[in-house]
């Protein structure tokens, strides 16, 4: 019986974390994306949405494939020692997952930045140039 | 028609390896490759130095700015699709000096890597 309330309190703890850290990213995200996309908020909150819904997809997957024990808890102290293992596994993907989402939104940015035509260093001098006829 | 001229050293093969390389890359602006203190080269650009553009490669914006030696090389690296990020990278306040360096060695040298490397 305990085996199984340690089942439950880890999935009530798992799905919490990630809607927290869903909502925030999805939440903070918005103002990165909306630069990134020249102010186009459409395309921003949808771009933003669709990266929520990976990042959903992904961590509920490695929630419900962690969550088997493979051994039977039979007191409290057994209970929250397997808690804290899974538990910590799951902060650390989430924590992966974030980072990488910063990743790619530092990445976005970039290459807007490196669309502007600025040359990369001043020139040396400057020289007449013959227009051909 | 914005394009960069890349003066460059016909008597070199590293420089004709890098050409060859050069004319693959997809480009964000076009390159015109002229032989250095050429007929072509004398006639396009009157007032340039054109002892100075055998010493290392040059590179002349279509609005006449002059970019010399390592500066050339980085806007020949910026003029390509792939290699624009490289271009500012390389040329940040860290990494300038080494960038300068590396590629006034390679420059020195040209005729050396040329025959080592068989071309």
């Amino acid at each position: 019986m305990t085996t199984t309330y340690t089942y439950l309190v880890y999935l009530a703890i798992s799905v919490a974390l990630t809607i927290w850290v869903a909502r925030t990213l999805h939440k903070n995200g918005r103002v990165f994306l909306v630069d990134v996309f020249h102010g186009n908020d459409a395309l921003a909150d949808s771009v933003n949405h669709l990266l929520v819904v990976g990042f959903y997809l992904i961590n509920f997957g490695y929630v419900s494939m962690a969550l088997k024990l493979g051994y039977l808890v039979n007191n409290t102290q057994e209970g929250i020692e397997a808690l804290s293992v899974k538990v910590g596994m799951v902060l650390i993907v989430l924590g992966g997952m974030h980072f990488f989402n910063l990743f790619i939104f530092s990445r976005m940015r970039r290459r807007k930045s490196h669309q502007d035509n600025r040359p990369p260093i001043r020139p040396d001098t400057f020289t007449a140039v013959k227009q051909e006829a | 028609m914005l394009s960069l001229t890349v003066l460059y050293d016909p008597d070199c093969g590293l420089c004709r390896r890098a050409h060859e390389w050069l004319a693959e890359q997809p480009k964000l602006i076009d390159l015109v490759f002229v032989p250095c203190a050429s007929e072509e080269a004398r006639m396009k650009f009157p007032m340039l130095n054109h002892d100075l553009t055998k010493e290392d490669l040059t590179v002349v914006r279509y609005d006449g700015a002059v970019y010399f030696g390592p500066k050339a090389w980085l806007m020949v690296l910026w003029s390509l699709a792939r290699y624009r990020e490289w271009s500012y990278r390389l040329s940040s306040p860290e990494l300038l000096p080494t960038t300068k360096k590396v590629v006034s060695a390679i420059s020195q040298n040209r005729y050396q890597i040329s025959r080592v490397i068989g071309s």
